[in-house]
């Protein structure tokens, strides 16, 4: 503790001690009584004052205070110690401690483990599943080997719909950062379009809602893009007058549709391809955009695009140009999360004859905070084309609109409680409506 | 009458004394290698500025005057800053500023680190640069 923060916490003692003390005597019979009370009570604040400054003094010049506890040779002689401050003792060995560990160098301190677990409940309609279930838990490592190399490794487990553990590697990154404008990562990472997928991924705790949007969803669990990528990503950013602009630019492996049957159309899942793309494809993407500063602090305006080939196993292989681009904003300011995001998929059947297709999916988020609430809505529709082989193939690929509200209450900045009710009405492959009322605490660490 | 004024005038006096220690705002400081702006101070907080030229940047907490340093320079509360910091390092592998307990620990690590960038209760003396 410093001499000055010293000298305030013995203040602060001084003044808890007196505050009570001159309150205290509001409770005297006559005003006459009261000011005697008051004026008896300050004279011993006072007297306190002038001791605790002494002992003040002492401190500041070193003076042995408790003899008894390091006891000099001579003790036994000495003059009669001064009574010892259990407190301030408690204080200083405290302040050693915690300064001895601030100051270990970062090579004894090992790497910290990060991570989210979550825990919920669905009800749903007849024909869904309900019931309590188990979300993801996932760890995270930033270990530094030097200024400029980092590593990112994501290791997530999470229940499968059968009932199993299923663990995954979620990403795998090591990065250069040559400076603030260039970051290059290669490995398994999430791939950067948008804001949602790198902003909250797995990070069920960060993120305001349960569900993410479903067409945002991960490859085995729905979504119908792929969130993760193997190969090489650059990212930085660079200041200018009104905000800072960044950037990301990625290319890696095409993913692949990999047909759970491959004579029934529509049971395909998205493979993002960790071990090499079946067609020697590469996705190639990029994300751009502007966080403004000043009035319009807080908000990110953003457009992406991607384009990638991807063939499925079916018996009869497809193959298409998936060309994907759009724009996102995110507004993160005033106790306000604003949140939307679209994506226009203009895709190019390469291996038959059903020529180019159009399709659309966007959403939109709103939540304010009002203390350790959070109310929010979220509107999202996906129009797909079921004449493009891209999605028809894909278990998930059918076109719907879904409107969420909810609620969350933060128990404490790590822990997170969540309800949320969500319409989806399915309206090409599959028609009709389901609804699910869904809670879960979300915890970070 | 006379106790009265007493009484007021020991009331106005603790406001003084309360009044003078919250006003005591962070001073920054940073490592005699390093140059910082103010704007810069932030992003480095935030974890958007990590090199400069050369030097990679190195920010340490002060946890006896952070309360103060995040509502004064960065206009973030506790808990919205360890948000910030939890959604960076999950997005972009960083870490967060390591914690120093004291002043004089964190004008120790900025005097010996060249990229070292930190902020203090009190004057800090010499050896560092004052971000102003």
């Amino acid at each position: 503790m410093t001499d000055s923060a010293f000298r305030r916490w013995h203040a602060a003692r001084v003044l808890a001690i007196a505050l009570p003390l001159v309150c205290g005597s509001a409770l005297a019979a006559t005003d006459a009584e009261r000011i005697d009370e008051l004026e008896r009570k300050l004279n011993e604040s006072a007297n306190l004052v002038r001791q605790l400054s002494q002992r003040v003094q002492e401190l500041e010049k070193g003076a042995p205070r408790a003899p008894a506890a390091t006891p000099p040779a001579t003790a036994t002689t000495a003059a009669p110690a001064q009574p010892t401050d259990p407190l301030a003792d408690r204080v200083k060995d405290l302040e050693q401690q915690v300064s001895a560990l601030s100051n270990q160098p970062d090579a004894d301190r090992g790497i910290d483990l990060h991570g989210f677990a979550d825990v919920g409940f669905t009800a749903a309609g007849t024909g869904r599943d309900s019931g309590a279930h188990l979300g993801a838990l996932d760890f995270y490592l930033t270990p530094r080997l030097t200024d400029r190399i980092k590593f990112l490794f994501e290791l997530n487990f999470e229940c499968c719909d059968d009932g199993g553990i299923g663990v995954d590697l979620e990403r795998m990154q090591i990065g250069y950062t040559a400076n603030d404008n260039l970051t290059v990562w290669a490995g398994r990472f999430h791939t950067p379009f948008g804001y949602w997928n790198t902003a909250f991924h797995h990070g069920a705790q960060l993120q305001t809602s349960i569900l993410r949007p479903k067409f945002l969803d991960f490859e085995d669990a729905g979504g119908i893009l792929p969130v993760h990528t193997v190969g090489l990503w650059a990212t930085g950013s660079v200041k200018t007058g009104g905000g800072r602009f960044g950037y990301d630019v990625y290319g890696g492996n095409a993913p692949t549709i990999q047909m759970h049957d491959p004579a029934v159309a529509g049971s395909g899942e998205l493979d993002p391809g960790l071990a090499g793309a079946g067609a020697r494809a590469a996705t190639l993407g990029g994300n751009v955009y502007f966080a403004l500063k000043g009035a319009a602090e807080g908000l990110h305006v953003g457009v992406h695009a991607l384009t990638t080939e991807v063939s499925d196993t079916a018996l009869v292989r497809n193959t298409t140009r998936v060309t994907m681009f759009g724009g996102w904003l995110a507004y993160l300011e005033d106790d306000w999360e604003v949140l939307a995001e679209e994506y226009a998929f203009r895709n190019s059947d390469l291996s038959g004859t059903s020529g180019r297709h159009n399709s659309n999916a966007w959403y939109a988020q709103v939540g304010r905070q009002f203390g350790q609430w959070v109310p929010y809505v979220r509107y999202e529709v996906a129009s797909l084309d079921q004449g493009d082989a891209y999605f028809a193939q894909q278990e998930s690929g059918q076109s719907y609109k879904r409107v969420v509200g909810g609620v969350r209450y933060d128990l404490n900045p790590k822990t997170a409680l969540k309800l949320e009710a969500q319409r989806t009405r399915l309206t090409d492959r599959d028609t009709g409506d389901y609804t699910e009322l869904r809670g879960q605490v979300a915890v970070r660490f | 009458m006379l106790r009265k004024c007493h009484l007021h005038a020991m009331a106005i006096a603790l406001a003084v004394f309360c009044g003078a220690a919250a006003a005591d705002g962070p001073v920054i400081i940073t490592n005699p290698a390093l140059t910082l702006s103010v704007d810069d101070v932030r992003d480095v907080y935030l974890g958007e500025k990590q090199m400069a030229g050369n030097v990679k940047v190195m920010p340490v907490e002060n946890a006896s005057a952070q309360a103060g340093f995040l509502s004064q320079v960065i206009k973030l509360d506790a808990a919205k800053y360890a948000t910030a910091w939890t959604k960076k390092s999950f997005r972009d592998g960083l870490t967060p500023p390591p914690v120093k307990t004291t002043d004089a620990e964190v004008i120790d690590f900025v005097k010996r680190t060249p990229g070292g960038v930190g902020y203090v209760g009190s004057a800090p003396g010499a050896g560092v640069n004052v971000v102003k």
